[in-house]
């Protein structure tokens, strides 16, 4: 019994490579803690990603690893740089993480996320576009839109955003400041006045569902206002924005057409607030292969994923590629896993894995799990 | 018959002169006859023929004259022993030539009743020798080389539409041949003096005539029966596409930014980012005519020329990592970001 709580100590505490860094705030983060795992709060987690937000896999590997530990990596800490030296006076300035399947674009976004956070950004974050575009459960909610003739609501998805975005910022959303500039009338009897929090237009969008799409509308231009106006200052943050751009989407009318996604008025409002006509902003953007079908899927690519029609409409932006593992990164991920006891087995099978998996990040996850 | 049959008998030295003389002077006709008169021996009948069989024999030929290759000079002229194309012939070839399927143990068959050699195009008519003195004799009907066109750029500089077309001499009743006809003009593009809208047409309306590689417009003729025809043909040809690239049609001012064959900054929307995104910089938002658009000044902003090229380079060249990195660094300088840190 001694001689196997020996060795577990061993184990866990002879390692060679440091894998984990104690710094735990990602605007303390740099260079020197490249390829080190840093540890997200779990209050933390619960709050900024309980609705979406972490890729699946991901979501369910914290709950085996009992934490969710990322890596510190270059392309985050690259935008976590840019974001400290812009000056926020000046129009939004949009990112766009692009990369190969797996190699950790959406983690990226949950790194800036958490930086965003905690340096009290108000936080827009679409977990996952393709959600509402193309992913089809059985009872797909869908109205035309009142409002905006020819459109179309998907009032369930959004009042389900509008949820999200509630928990993302519950304290943000607390303050008095945020306030809206107009009066909001909803139909006879129901209106927001101006003057209203903006916690009340969410909470409205969320009782009525029928207005949650109208809502998200308004809470946009309210959102682009009152950063224009300096009252608070915005993180926007969407994964699979390439989803907006690709032709089709697998919604249906009532007459059985296909739905185009400019058709779709979450597709409007949040195009609206992509444009850099605003400032006291951030934007962060991924173009993702996988949210979009296979036909498209040829090249992981900006241009070619988000069309020129989407390129320009976030040009300019600055491109941050998401790559493999590098070395340092593989070979501390490598000691995480053992750690996590992911990976068991001799360390010559280190080589292998990174042969068989190109350091791709998802798919050396992928591998481990049955070692 | 009996006499050489006697003959026969009594010596087997018969001289070759001998044979022939009797051979001609009997017939197998009277053989029987004669027999019958000599001796009534008992006649055997002789199946087989096996005697006169044994009496064939093959005459050789004392007549055959050593082989003409054997015979020649060795200072003999070749160019008059082969002057001009023809079919291998041994005798005329003083060479131990040998060519063919080789059988195991043995040398490649020889010169001699070879087809294989026969077959083959051989060049025994443009030995050097020969070719230097034809070069000689048509020395007197050449006029002396241009001495200023000394390289091929000064060629290329004065000349620079090359006509292209084939002569064919041959063996027949008639001297003609269709392929003659054939006219090709060549001129490289970056020497017609065309502007940016006349270039566009040009290469439209050429077609694939125009090789992008290489930068020639090759022009070819066939049509007419005679090279002349074809030859003035090419010619107006080229002309009429140069005048016609230069003309501008009403219709051509519907172009829209779909038919653009190129990318154009100045045309596109990215410009009108740049320029929306400049004056929401500076805080000056108002909204602007296509006009307005149009007559901005890109050149005021700061880093505007890299990152048009950088767009430009993106559109036109398609998308890799050179071209976005270059991208990357474009935008970044004209947000005024800091450069991404260079990688480890």
């Amino acid at each position: 019994m001694l001689s196997r709580s020996w060795r577990h100590f061993y184990r866990r505490y002879s390692q060679s490579v440091t894998f984990r860094t104690t710094e735990n705030s990602p605007s303390q983060h740099n260079e020197n803690q490249t390829g080190l795992f840093y540890t997200m709060d779990k209050d933390l987690c619960k709050t900024l990603f309980s609705h979406g937000g972490f890729p699946r896999s991901f979501a369910k590997q914290t709950k085996t690893f009992t934490e969710a530990a990322v890596m510190v990596r270059r392309p985050a800490l690259d935008v976590i740089d840019c974001i400290k030296a812009s000056d926020l006076n000046k129009p939004a300035v949009r990112y766009l993480l692009y990369g190969e399947n797996g190699t950790g674009k959406s983690l990226t976004m949950a790194h800036l996320l958490h930086y965003a956070f905690e340096n009290g950004y108000l936080i827009i974050h679409v977990p996952w576009v393709s959600e509402w575009l193309r992913r089809l459960p059985r009872h797909k909610e869908m109205s035309n839109s009142a409002t905006h003739e020819g459109m179309v609501d998907v009032p369930l998805d959004a009042a389900a955003w509008l949820f999200h975005f509630k928990t993302q910022n519950q304290a943000m959303l607390k303050s008095e400041e945020l306030k809206i500039s107009k009066d909001y009338v909803w139909s006879k009897r129901e209106t927001t006045p101006a003057g209203a929090p903006l916690l009340a237009l969410v909470e409205h969008g969320i009782s009525r569902v029928k207005y949650a799409c109208d809502v998200i509308d308004a809470i946009v231009k309210e959102v682009k206002l009152l950063s224009d106006s300096k009252v608070c200052k915005t993180f926007v943050a969407i994964d699979g924005f390439n989803c907006f751009f690709y032709p089709k989407t697998r919604l249906y009318t009532s007459t059985k057409r296909t739905v185009k996604p400019e058709e779709v008025t979450l597709t409007h409002s949040f195009l609206e607030l992509t444009k850099n006509d605003w400032t006291n902003g951030v934007i962060v953007l991924t173009a993702d292969q996988l949210a979009i079908p296979e036909d498209h899927a040829e090249s992981f690519l900006p241009k070619y994923l988000l069309y020129k029609k989407g390129f320009e409409h976030i040009d300019p932006f600055v491109p941050i590629p998401v790559g493999r593992y590098t070395e340092k990164e593989f070979l501390s991920c490598a000691s995480y896993y053992r750690d996590r006891l992911w990976l068991r087995g001799p360390a010559e099978i280190d080589t292998e894995l990174k042969l068989a998996s190109a350091a791709n990040p998802y798919k050396f996850m992928e591998l481990c799990a049955p070692l | 018959m009996s006499v050489f049959i006697k003959h026969y008998k009594a010596s087997h030295l018969l001289s070759a002169s001998n044979v022939k003389f009797f051979r001609f002077s009997s017939t197998a006709a009277d053989l029987p006859l004669k027999k019958e008169d000599d001796d009534e021996e008992f006649r055997v009948l002789d199946i087989v023929k096996k005697r006169q069989r044994q009496q064939r024999r093959l005459n050789k030929r004392t007549d055959i004259q050593p082989d003409r290759s054997d015979r020649m000079a060795i200072d003999q002229k070749w160019g008059n022993v082969w002057p001009g194309p023809k079919t291998f012939h041994p005798s005329s070839v003083p060479l131990p030539l040998r060519q063919g399927y080789v059988p195991k143990g043995q040398a490649p068959p020889g010169k001699k009743a070879n087809a294989e050699l026969m077959k083959i195009p051989n060049f025994l008519h443009l030995t050097p020798p020969v070719v230097k003195t034809q070069c000689e004799a048509l020395k007197q009907f050449c006029t002396p080389w241009p001495e200023l066109l000394n390289s091929e750029e000064a060629i290329e500089k004065h000349y620079p539409v090359e006509i292209i077309s084939s002569n064919y001499c041959h063996a027949s009743p008639s001297i003609r041949n269709p392929l003659s006809r054939v006219v090709s003009l060549r001129v490289k593009l970056s020497d017609l003096k065309l502007d940016k809208h006349a270039r566009d047409k040009f290469l439209r309306i050429i077609g694939d005539r125009y090789d992008e590689t290489t930068g020639l417009v090759t022009i070819t003729a066939d049509r007419c029966p005679a090279k002349k025809q074809n030859y003035d043909y090419v010619n107006y040809l080229l002309t009429a596409c140069y005048f016609e690239s230069f003309n501008v049609e009403d219709w051509e001012g519907e172009k829209t930014e779909d038919d653009m064959e190129y990318y154009d900054f100045d045309r596109n929307t990215s410009r009108k980012n740049l320029i929306n995104w400049y004056l929401k910089s500076k805080n000056e938002v108002k909204s602007m005519s296509e006009e307005e658009y149009r007559d901005f000044d890109i050149s005021q902003i700061d880093h505007a020329e890299v990152y048009k090229n950088a767009v430009s380079k993106i559109m036109n060249d398609g998308e890799s990592d050179d071209t976005l990195r270059s991208y990357d660094e474009a935008v970044r300088k004209l947000l005024g970001l800091p450069q991404k840190a260079a990688s480890s």
